[in-house]
């Protein structure tokens, strides 16, 4: 494996695809990093003008709806549809052994035929996948049938007309009784409940050399209980024929993506399928994973719904039946950790049992980001009767999980300060940071210690100095216990982004950006402006996206793994680049004797470098540059606009052979515990990012912000509760399934470090995903500080507080 | 039987006949020359000033109303269930969940939305666009609508009582911090400040 990426990091250097040196900008910055600059999507989006796939209507249009299995294990046996076929405004119905369906499986591929989906983007979700089957594999599957009708109520109302038999059969829902030997096997055709998959064990150095070494071992369990994204807008789809031409609107976050699985699966070229990417209310990963019912698999029964009755059908889901997409960390883990007196880590083992789950090992971040030399990971993953689990904000956070645990307990243990355990141990794979340090000088970018900078900022804005005290040492004057945590990480610089896009000179003299890309909210195309604004010269005002369809060809890398800015910046660049190559060398002719070469642009306005007084409008030289024009032809030039393509690398960590990461977030967290109630609250957060360049300062605090209600809400309260004797989730709904409100989270603190020591342009690296990913473990510590009682299941609520406090009945 | 005679009941004064005859005879002697009485499920509403006659169905809620029949898409459809305030619009100067309250019941009511207050310029548009007070912006217009209501009330409000306004509004994107500033900034533009 090792060897194989090797050979892959060393083909894109060599291929000049990836970066490896600091990226040294070659503008003037103008509107890039300025705060105030008019936000692109503002206005629609206060204005209420905004629209999202959920809004759109078309006429004659008809509503869908699908069977969700009331069973977490079950078979159809029967099914009698007439009763629904005879209520009025009912279309169409499609069965499970109806002719297009039966037997049909989602595919879950990224890359035309070649079928990856079991390794790559399908092994998390249920192994045998059809897409409109007649077995369930967790309650609320979606199964049996779809219906098409005049109304929503109307198709709500034929579903339930259904008449179903059920075979029920036997289930399980933790993932650890799913290993036992006598548990009910959820597959037919395997003997276990083991999802195989690869890279089960990583290893390296030797753990028990690590433990020999230490002065002390600290052994602990932790659990983090299901959690999912739950985002504002629900799944839904809008879709008619034009011939055979087929047109969407669709609520996905890879678009480009959903074409291709969707032309796949129909037996559509792609090249008669327009796609459209209304604003997307929320998405963070779970809008990403086209392989799946709610994506592909809807956009496939609508455009079938579509063709059985000659009209637009636009496919829903309600809150309830959209509840699954679990985090991907459903896990159990048992840890044993190796460590000096002076807090240097000398080993680390952990044993994680995940759930039907899709993501990271636990292990990761401790490669890439520490010196430490001896590591042993094992997990093993177990098919439980609950929904697919996806990535979403993200992918991390079992490695983000494990990663502040294990420091926060040897802090603790050895009862030292936990900034300096995470300084002593920086680095990456097994390397020092005087090995970063060398790295940092050899590749052109600044030797600044990332870490320490950061955990010095947060200290300061927290009052560290003056407030940091033994667990369970502080009462406050309300009575209540007062405790703080700090967790650390590396950037978010997963540098796996693929993105194309243009860039025209309108006759005007204005700049479109040309390329598609789902609006999540995290404000790209403000900053794709201001990029393009600064690379060309040209005023921020004078640039405009307009992201909505994929039928222009181009895809901008979509906002995933934090790598939008990151590869899209690249995109663009590259294209401004190459237009103002063409606008100059068209704009010599109109002066006199002058090449391209000394002509440079600044505020939309063309001048010569030696004579900065001689001037040119962008009018001047594109009124002429056409795309299309019915004037005389000999008048009439090609028109400005220029193309590029990004590979921003392969994804993820430095394994020996790429590049580190070189920036590091800090996070410090303050709780108050009343020990009377066990209830806690977070009565501030400090998040002190090193984003490399802040491009847009108010969208990095956004971020911030967000991930940080994100993170208190995931660790505080968020979690899916199953009842154990039916298998069914309980709190399928916004009232039942607490995310933090506005009076969840005390002061949020933001810092903002730009150390240029990021692989992106200008020196950048992604934050979106590291907040709200980092926080949720940071609770434990926060909540051990105060009562000095560990709390390690997730999320920590009140019970498990007074249990930790021995002031619960409740049995183990 | 029952079903004949309702059959035959009286638009005007519900009164029930046995026969159209008898309730024929019964209009034309008691009710000659009076204007078509309303069929059931006509309403009159105000919404953003201007008056509309409107006919629903008993089981359409107000969200639907506006968002499905008139086009007014700027209340969203999130919990589906009145758990996050995204649907919320002012009826009669009182934040109500429109997800949550039925067409019929707003018959003689005065509603505004996001559209309405927008075209108006109301000072909460700028300052929510100028704080960043949305990502995906679905939750935006709910936010926007209980803020207003907030400000109509209380001109003057602290920070305390803006928290405790907005916390039944619902971000999944966590701008909650964004829209403190922005409701205080607006409430002092608002002032004359």
């Amino acid at each position: 494996m090792a060897n194989k990426v090797l050979g892959d990091y060393k083909k894109l250097e060599a291929e000049g695809r990836y970066q490896v040196g600091a990226d040294v900008p070659k503008v003037t910055f103008r509107e890039i990093g300025k705060r105030g600059i008019h936000r692109l999507d503002g206005y629609e989006k206060a204005s209420g003008q905004a629209i999202y796939t959920r809004d759109i209507q078309l006429p004659g249009m008809l509503y869908a709806r699908v069977l969700m299995s009331p069973y977490p294990h079950a078979r159809i046996q029967k099914m009698e549809t007439g009763e629904a076929e005879a209520l009025p405004g009912v279309r169409a119905i499609i069965r499970y052994d109806d002719v297009e369906v039966k037997d049909r499986m989602l595919n879950g591929c990224y890359f035309g035929p070649e079928w990856v989906a079991p390794r790559l983007a399908g092994w998390a979700l249920k192994p045998v996948h059809p897409v409109l089957g007649d077995q369930a594999w967790y309650e609320g599957q979606p199964l049996g049938a779809v219906v098409a009708a005049d109304s929503e109520d109307i198709a709500h109302r034929a579903l339930r007309l259904l008449k179903v038999e059920w075979e029920e059969l036997p289930f399980v829902l933790d993932q650890e009784e799913a290993l036992k030997p006598d548990a009910p096997i959820l597959r037919p055709e395997a003997d276990n409940n083991l999802i195989e998959r690869p890279g089960e064990t990583i290893e390296k150095g030797d753990v028990e050399r690590g433990f020999r070494e230490a002065d002390k071992i600290i052994e602990f369990r932790a659990k983090r209980n299901a959690h999912l994204w739950a985002g504002a807008e629900l799944p839904s789809v809008v879709v008619r024929w034009r011939g055979d031409n087929l047109e969407l609107s669709v609520h996905e976050q890879q678009p480009y993506h959903a074409k291709m699985l969707l032309s796949e699966w129909l037996k559509v070229p792609m090249n008669k399928i327009t796609m459209h990417s209304p604003y997307q209310g929320c998405a963070f990963g779970g809008r990403g994973n086209p392989a799946n019912n709610s994506e592909n698999g809807m956009n496939i029964l609508a455009a079938l719904l579509a063709r059985r009755t000659g009209r637009p059908v636009k496919l829903l889901y309600d809150r309830r039946e959209y509840f699954y997409g679990e985090s991907g960390d459903m896990m159990v883990g048992d840890f044993k950790v190796g460590a000096k007196n002076d807090g240097t880590i000398t080993a680390v083992q952990m044993k994680n049992v995940f759930a039907v789950y899709m993501g990271t090992p636990g292990i990761d971040h401790f490669v890439e980001n520490t010196k430490i030399s001896n590591l042993l990971c094992k997990t093993s993953t177990a098919d439980v009767s609950k929904g697919p689990a996806w990535w979403c904000r993200c992918e991390q956070l079992p490695n983000t999980f494990c990663f502040t645990l294990v420091f926060d307990h040897v802090a603790a243990e050895l009862g030292l300060d936990p900034t300096e355990v995470a300084l002593k141990n920086d680095g990456f794979e097994d390397y020092d940071t005087t090995e970063l340090s060398k790295y940092k000088r050899e590749h052109g970018f600044p030797d600044r210690d990332s870490l320490r900078e950061c955990i010095g900022a947060g200290k300061k804005a927290i009052g560290w100095a003056e407030k940091w005290h033994p667990p369970g040492t502080k009462k406050l004057p309300n009575g209540k216990m007062h405790g703080m945590a700090f967790t650390w990480n590396h950037e978010w610089d997963d540098t796996r982004g693929t993105g194309s896009g243009a860039v025209m000179i309108e006759n005007d003299g204005t700049v479109s950006i040309i390329g598609q890309q789902s609006d999540i909210g995290v404000n790209p195309w403000t900053t794709y402006c201001q990029i393009v604004a600064d690379e060309l010269g040209v005023r921020y005002e004078d640039v405009n996206i307009k992201p909505f369809t994929l039928d222009h060809g181009y895809a901008l890398m979509s906002p995933d793994g934090s790598a939008n800015l990151c590869t899209n910046g690249e995109v663009l660049r590259k294209a401004s680049q190459k237009a103002k190559k063409m606008l100059l060398e068209l704009a010599a002719d109109k002066f006199d004797g002058v090449t391209a070469e000394e002509l440079d642009m600044k505020d939309s306005v063309i001048y010569v470098k030696a004579a900065p007084e001689e001037q040119r409008t962008i009018v001047e030289i594109v009124a002429r540059a056409m795309p299309m024009s019915a004037s005389v032809a000999l008048w009439t030039k090609p028109p400005v606009v220029a193309s590029a393509w990004h590979n921003q690398g392969l994804w993820g960590r430095a394994l020996e052979t790429g590049r580190p990461h070189l920036c590091r977030q800090a996070h410090f967290m303050e709780v108050e515990v009343d020990t009377g109630t066990g209830e806690i609250e977070v009565t501030k957060v400090v998040n002190v990012n090193d984003v490399g360049k802040a491009v847009s300062p108010e969208t990095v605090e956004g971020q911030m912000y967000g991930g940080t209600y994100m993170g208190v809400g995931r660790a505080l309260t968020e979690e899916m509760v199953w009842d154990e004797n039916t298998g069914v989730l309980l709190n399928r709904n916004l009232l039942d399934y607490k995310y933090a409100t506005m009076l969840d989270c005390g002061p949020i603190e933001t810092v903002i470090k730009e150390t240029g020591m990021g692989h992106g342009p200008y020196g950048a690296v992604g934050v979106a995903e590291d907040i709200a990913t980092v926080v949720p473990a940071l609770l434990g510590p926060a909540v051990y500080n105060a009562i000095g009682e560990w709390i390690d299941e997730y999320p920590i609520t009140a019970d498990k507080v007074l249990k930790a406090l021995g002031k619960s009945q409740e049995r183990d | 039987m029952k079903d004949d005679k309702s059959r035959c009941s009286c638009p005007y004064c519900s009164n029930t006949f046995d026969t159209v005859k008898e309730l024929r005879s019964h209009m034309m002697a008691e009710h000659k020359g009076q204007p078509l009485p309303a069929p059931e499920g006509l309403i009159k509403i105000t919404v953003n000033g201007e008056s509309y006659e409107l006919q629903v169905k008993p089981n359409w809620t107000l969200y639907y109303l506006l968002h499905d029949k008139m086009g007014l898409t700027g209340a969203k459809m999130f919990c589906d269930r009145g758990a996050c305030g995204s649907c919320t619009v002012i009826m009669d100067g009182s934040p109500i969940l429109s997800c949550m309250t039925l067409a019929m019941e707003c018959d003689g009511k005065t509603i505004e939305t996001i559209e309405g207050i927008a075209t108006a310029n109301h000072p909460l548009i700028d300052a929510y666009v100028k704080h960043h007070c949305m990502q995906c912006g679905y939750c935006t217009p709910g936010f926007i609508m209980t803020a207003k209501a907030l400000l109509d009330r209380n001109p003057n409000p602290t920070e305390i009582d803006v928290k405790e306004n907005l916390a039944g509004n619902l971000c999944r994107c966590g701008t909650y911090p964004q829209h403190l500033k922005a409701v205080l900034e607006a409430a002092e533009n608002l002032r004359g400040g």
